[in-house]
């Protein structure tokens, strides 16, 4: 009782402050077999997941699972989603090339593909063979012409839609798509990734179904039923409230262990919550905040587990504004940071602290800043600024702007614990700004007026590539250590680019792991961001809801380092 | 047919059958006041419909960032902007947009689904108006009745807690109380359901997406039960917080008008208490009362924008609110035209319904 009117308390402040299956899975670690292969994709590292019974004792399946989301859907068309959600559905209703093993982030198994894609000598072209008989969830067989001419819609009409997520994961990557036979395709790059396999693993590049789907026209907001090569049909959408799946009976791989998924749409997690406890939902999904699943995990009959992935926060550097085109000044703020107190202090220790912009478990990540600065290290913070003529009489000016409402109240609170710990060095005095995220986000990455910023990132495939390529190159979203043009920032290390070129087209993954070593000290010795932690995402669900215990992080229901959501894996004990 | 078409056909042809009804019957006095005040209506809408293209403009914020985020390079949002017409002077987008209101188009949503408003709002408005209306209802009769009882029983002991309840539900956050409820009703006691307008798992076809009506027009009674057992907690939240400024005036003005000299006369006359708080003071007492309902529907969709938050209602204010946040020009004005328009429509009905009232009253 008494903890249910906390969490009512808890709910009201928070209201105040806010007006898989395994076929041919097996997990081996060299990059050879022609089923799975692991990738340089982070390993999936539970951060401080509690000790759960998640492994239903007598699994049955079967019945419905009503899963609750406070995510709205955005696009489902896979030539222009952009969101976790929208990617999340398309990966049930879809299945690209390759997938992700569910739960795991560093095993890659074959999706519609029969065997691995292989790449041509100079690695400009990547040939791939479709499995035999595949076929759409409305029974449409799929050939190579069909997979090629919908994959091309990502690098054509792209462009026309909200996201344009082609200009992002599309055109910079692959020239173009051919079927080569009916069952073959083949892949023409403008120059070679490391990353390749990854890229095709992502939601952007499943084949949607023609018959919802034109080639030259998005359909941002498709009418169900939505069939595709995934182990599910979307049967029904009700906008702001509810979506249905059931079961693909064309999936050419094991069926679902459960007869139906409903996701439910939330406008709040208070609301989620209480309705995890009552049993409206079976499972609530994203977005809990630490509190309120740390909440619900002491409620008997319901299991909280941190989920071993989650955005990403830092700080935006900026290269050219002042003051923070002084190097010294950009290393004192470095220096200053104390992670684990931010994560002890706001999280109650339920974050990891992130001490390089590559999180823990990727290819090569290492711990830069904490090798370079300590963390924290005053006494070096002081010297940094001492040798740029500031003093204690003298102190550094320096504006830092937050968006409150947008990252919630930790992020805020974070940030405000940031400025404390930088005017702890009694050297720098911080002017804190607020602004509302609309105007906040522009004026931050378009580099042209706020010297220090927070924000949030989420990768867009799991490769270092993407925690690194968009803060330097392109304006590096107001890192401005490149120009929106292209060029370096004098004064910034020509290595950069040099070292972020070199990872790129390294397949090697010895080698390529080394080249992002040398590019994560060269990154935090020009502090192109300051990394400060990873956020976690919460699950709950209620006794008798399992994910599979033969697959990894089964006490996330098989949520991963990818945070994809299989569906497919969710079994009950039938109770 | 739409279900925005059949939402209008539900509410709006009775309205209109009524409207009619007054119109012939009335004096000319009162036809030259229903036509004038519908005319007023035309630059109303206008008018706020230019403060709020203006106002989306003015604040801080602008679709292409708020949709794109950190993401989006300036190519991209360029092509954004070029697209949805955002770069084209404001007049030009001004002059479009006043012809979609009066063509009843409105455009496209400028984020997320991309769909036409009028296909979002048929989704919503009647979603939102399921949960209003009898909240309104619950909320006048319950005002209306303890009102009567305190003002007839002054000083009692029915008096004074009808005051302390009247300011204390009129002074509780909307959100709260919602929260409240669905603690106890749906946590502890596991009465209602707490969040939804129906449990997902219960197949129901939608034609008008008044789910009541959908449900009795299929006969689909385990819908229908579901149904009416989600509207509780929203409809019990809304109607009681508005149900204390019902209560406050009635009470008054049943106070006041048992002080007139017709209500003395009543009482030598021998006529018994209920006959006279009947037939002359409540009658008179309503009058006010009437009014306020006007003021209130404003209020009522404010407060809904919290309610739909809370229990997870996809209404109308819900939908506003994620509007906003998005900077949806397009979505955000053509809400507030629809609320300006249910306002006004409802501002007219009251002062008809007031001059049927009162006699007094003259056009």
């Amino acid at each position: 009782m008494t903890k249910r009117l906390l969490l009512v308390l808890f709910s009201f402040a928070l209201v105040v402050a806010a007006c898989t299956s395994s076929d041919d899975t097996t997990t081996t670690t060299a990059g050879v077999s022609d089923t799975t292969t692991t990738t340089e994709a982070p390993a999936a590292t539970t951060t401080t997941a509690a000790p759960v019974a998640a492994v239903c004792p007598s699994e049955t399946g079967g019945g419905t699972v009503v899963i609750g989301t406070t995510d709205a859907i955005a696009s489902l068309d896979a030539a222009d989603a952009y969101a976790v959600r929208d990617w999340e559905v398309l990966k049930n209703f879809g299945e690209p090339l390759l997938k992700w093993v569910p739960g795991s982030a560093d095993q890659l198994q074959l999706g519609i593909a029969e065997s691995m894609p292989v790449a041509s000598e100079d690695g400009l072209t990547w040939t791939v063979t479709l499995r035999e008989g595949l076929l759409f969830g409305d029974g449409t067989p799929i050939t190579a012409e069909i997979v090629a001419a919908q994959l091309t819609r990502l690098l054509t009409i792209s462009e026309t839609g909200p996201n344009q997520v082609g200009l992002t994961l599309g055109n910079p990557y692959v020239d173009s798509i051919e079927a080569v036979d009916d069952r073959t395709l083949q892949f023409n790059l403008p120059a070679p990734i490391a990353f390749f396999l990854q890229l095709l693993a992502s939601a952007s590049y499943i084949p949607a179904n023609p018959a919802t789907f034109p080639e030259d026209e998005l359909n941002v907001f498709p009418t169900p039923p939505l069939t595709g090569t995934g182990p599910w049909i979307v049967t029904e959408i009700v906008t702001d409230e509810s979506m249905t799946l059931e079961p693909n009976p064309n999936y050419h791989g094991d069926q679902p262990k459960v007869d139906r998924v409903i996701v439910r749409q939330f406008a709040d997690p208070q609301s989620m919550a209480l309705a995890v406890q009552t049993g409206e939902i079976d499972i609530a999904w994203r977005i809990l905040g630490a509190e309120l699943a740390n909440e619900l995990g002491e409620i008997d009959g319901l299991n909280s587990v941190v989920v071993p992935s989650g955005p990403i926060r830092y700080l935006i550097i900026n290269h050219v504004l002042e003051p923070t085109n002084d190097p010294n000044v950009r290393k004192a703020i470095a220096a200053v940071i104390d992670r684990d107190e931010l994560s002890d202090v706001i999280f109650g220790g339920a974050v990891d602290p992130l001490f390089s912009q590559v999180p823990p478990g990727f290819l090569g990540a290492t711990e830069a800043f904490e090798d370079l600065y300590g963390s924290p290290d005053l006494d070096a913070a002081r010297a940094f600024l001492e040798a740029s003529g500031y003093s204690e009489d003298n102190k550094l000016q320096l504006p830092v702007w937050y968006p409150p409402e947008h990252y919630g109240a930790t992020t805020a609170d974070g940030v405000l614990l940031v400025v404390q710990q930088l005017e702890a060095t009694g050297m720098i005095e911080v002017e804190v700004n607020a602004q509302e995220w609309g105007t906040y986000v522009g004026a931050l990455t378009s580099g042209e007026d706020y010297p220090v910023g927070v924000l949030g990132w989420f990768y867009d495939f799991p490769d270092p590539e993407n925690y690194l390529q968009p803060f330097i190159e392109n304006g590096g979203l107001g890192t401005m250590v490149t120009a929106k043009d292209g060029p370096i920032t004098p004064g910034v290390s020509e290595e950069l680019l040099t070292l972020l070129t070199a990872s790129r087209i390294e397949t090697d993954l010895d080698a390529r792991a080394a080249i992002l070593e040398d590019l994560q000290a060269v990154y935090a010795d020009e502090v192109v961001t300051v990394p400060l932690w990873i956020e976690p995402e919460f699950i709950v669900y209620r006794d008798g809801i399992c994910g599979d215990a033969s697959l990894p992080n089964p006490q996330t229901l098989n949520i991963g380092g990818t945070m994809e959501f299989s569906y497919s894996v969710i079994g009950t004990d039938g109770s | 047919m739409h279900p925005l078409v059949l939402t209008f056909l539900i509410f709006g042809i009775p309205a209109l059958i009524g409207l009619t009804w007054v119109f012939l019957r009335g004096s000319s006095g009162l036809r030259s006041y229903i036509l004038t005040r519908i005319a007023l209506t035309i630059p109303m809408i206008l008018i706020l419909a230019t403060v709020v293209f203006l106002v989306m403009r003015i604040i801080p914020g602008d679709p292409i960032t708020s949709a794109l985020g950190p993401k989006g390079t300036a190519e991209i949002k360029e092509r954004f902007a070029e697209q949805h017409g955002l770069n084209d002077p404001l007049a030009v987008q001004y002059g479009r947009f006043v012809a979609d209101v009066f063509t009843l188009d409105f455009g496209n949503s400028l984020i997320g689904s991309q769909r036409p408003i009028v296909d979002e709002l048929g989704e919503r408005l009647p979603a939102t108006l399921e949960m209003v209306i009898p909240a309104t209802l619950l909320a006048l009769s319950l005002g209306v009745f303890l009102g009567t009882r305190a003002g007839v029983r002054r000083k009692s002991a029915i008096d004074y807690g009808s005051r302390i309840f009247s300011v204390m539900i009129y002074a509780m956050p909307i959100f709260w109380l919602g929260l409240l409820f669905q603690l106890i009703f749906g946590v502890w006691l596991g009465w209602t359901p707490i969040a939804g307008r129906i449990d997902p798992s219960i197949p129901l076809e939608r034609t008008t997406n008044l789910l009541i009506i959908d449900s009795i027009i299929t006969a689909n009674w385990v819908a229908l039960r579901s149904v009416l057992a989600h509207l509780v907690l929203p409809t019990l939240t809304l109607g009681l917080v508005l149900s204390g400024v019902f209560l406050r005036l009635t009470r008054i003005n049943v106070i006041e008008t048992g002080q007139e000299d017709y209500v003395a006369a009543a009482r030598a006359r021998g006529i018994d208490q209920g006959t006279i708080t009947r037939r002359y003071s409540l009658k008179n007492a309503m009058i006010p009362v009437i009014t306020l309902i006007g003021l209130q529907v404003a209020i009522l969709l404010a407060g809904a924008v919290l309610t739909e938050t809370v229990f997870a209602w996809p209404g109308m204010g819900r939908y506003l609110i994620q509007r906003i946040l998005a900077r949806d020009f397009t979505a955000v004005q053509s809400v507030i035209v629809f609320f300006a328009l249910f306002v006004a429509v409802i501002s007219l009905a009251v002062d008809i319904l007031y001059s049927v009232l009162d006699p007094r009253v003259r056009y």
